[in-house]
């Protein structure tokens, strides 16, 4: 097939797509940009495509949300099945914008990752927590993973969010994609833009969106705004500075006794709000009021949805 | 009825009406499994299969019959768990997106057996099987 029939083929397909698969991808979206007082950040914005940090609801315990009807803001133009990779130049804070790419076999690495460490994202502070997964409150987040396009040491594609938010809000996301190609050899479309607030060095968030291409979203269709927040750290976003939290997260570091569920099958532990409880069977599910070190030492390891 | 599903370590399934992954070694290994029996599944996953290795219908799961096997990828579980005899699970050993989870809770059944083995795609797939 030449590549002319190819690319009507693939129009008329993703035309037939808009109207009838993923959702439906709009061509225009405008919001209102909310407050007055502080200039709205503009989270990614095209011709005439703007949302902003105001249309985000608060967190509220999941480390991503669907957005938008999980519906990416791509455009037909857009659809190609050529690879590519794209990197916003740092602003005049230095800090990231959006960084985008059609992911294909041909982009993702063939080495393995060297090291990131010379690089020092805005909001950068070496901060450790016994509360954080690998204690290290930050990493250095690639917008676009290692494993799609094998950009690494880039200071356009890292920026300074949580463990929570790498392992927690985007790296679900990364492997799904990267399953996906490696499994059809198609491309997808992929875009994660930071959201940062005012003048803030440390993201918000960010906007994660997938479509892929060749079958018209059937495979890999999202639009998600992931949360760059760490249970039981209270951070300031202007500057990167944390400190632990004063609520019951906290309090459970040290030996203090609280109240855990416990799952005997899975020896996981969990907070009694945490989602995960529901799915315990009453067989596998003890109530305990004891100290968290107490539990770890009888082999149990905590939720990593609830970070008890 | 033997159930079939593909679980991450959160026990999801698939996000935003799409599955979370995919291998070609599980897809083999599936076709194996039900070799000589009846493998049911939805037109959506009938798409990863040869054409003649599986029976496509959107209502397979009230056709399914004892001893047939079901490949459920968009569907939970739950409302068929009364006639389930055993669940086949491959287990992922890495983190999806998720919306759906596996609705039939597992603790109170039976492990008889499980096996690592590398995918295409996926370092160590796990495959399960429990029994009431």
């Amino acid at each position: 097939m030449n590549k002319k029939w190819a690319a009507f083929l693939l129009a008329l397909l993703l035309s037939f797509a808009l109207l009838t698969g993923c959702e439906s991808i709009p061509l225009s979206v405008s919001v209102d940009m909310g407050q007055a007082s502080t200039p709205a950040p503009t989270l990614y914005s095209q011709d005439d495509a703007q949302i902003t940090l105001a249309d985000i609801p608060e967190y509220d315990g999941e480390a991503y949300i669907a957005i938008h009807g999980n519906t990416p803001y791509f455009t037909p133009e857009e659809m190609t099945t050529t690879s590519f990779e794209t990197y916003s130049s740092l602003d005049a804070l230095g800090r990231c914008g959006l960084a985008y790419a059609n992911v294909g076999q041909d982009l993702m690495p063939t080495e393995e990752r060297g090291s990131i460490g010379q690089v020092k994202p805005t909001g950068w502070h070496t901060v450790k927590y016994d509360c954080v997964d690998g204690k290290y409150l930050y990493n250095r987040c690639h917008l676009i993973g290692f494993q799609l396009t094998g950009e690494n040491a880039n200071e356009e594609n890292l920026i300074t969010g949580t463990r929570y938010l790498n392992i927690e809000g985007m790296l679900p996301f990364e492997n799904m994609v990267a399953d996906y190609v490696k499994e059809t050899d198609n491309h997808v479309l992929y875009r994660v833009t930071p959201l940062f607030a005012g003048d803030n060095l440390l993201a918000s968030g960010v906007l994660l969106e997938g479509y892929s291409v060749e079958d018209a979203g059937e495979g890999v269709c999202f639009c998600v705004y992931a949360y760059n927040v760490q249970p039981g750290v209270e951070i300031d976003y202007a500057t990167g500075d944390s400190a632990l939290a004063e609520d019951s997260q906290a309090d459970m570091q040290a030996g203090e006794a609280a109240d855990y569920v416990l799952n005997t099958n899975t020896m996981k532990f969990h907070l009694p709000t945490c989602s995960s409880v529901e799915d315990i069977s009453d067989a596998a599910r003890e109530n305990y009021h004891v100290a968290r070190d107490a539990l770890i030492s009888q082999g149990y390891d905590p939720c990593k949805r609830c970070n008890p | 009825m033997k159930l079939i599903v593909c679980l991450d370590d959160k026990n999801g399934m698939a996000f935003n009406h799409r599955r979370q992954s995919r291998d070609r070694v599980v897809l083999e290994r599936i076709q194996k499994l039900a070799e000589g029996a009846c493998l049911r599944m939805s037109p959506y996953s009938a798409k990863l299969f040869p054409e003649s290795s599986a029976l496509a219908s959107p209502d397979f799961l009230q056709q399914a019959k004892d001893g047939d096997f079901c490949f459920i990828e968009l569907e939970d579980g739950s409302a068929c768990e009364e006639r389930v005899q055993r669940v086949i699970v491959f287990r992922w050993n890495r983190v999806y997106p998720a919306d759906l989870h596996f609705g039939i809770d597992l603790g109170a059944w039976h492990r008889i057996s499980a096996e690592e083995f590398p995918g295409s795609s996926h370092e160590k797939i796990t495959m399960e099987v429990y029994q009431k």
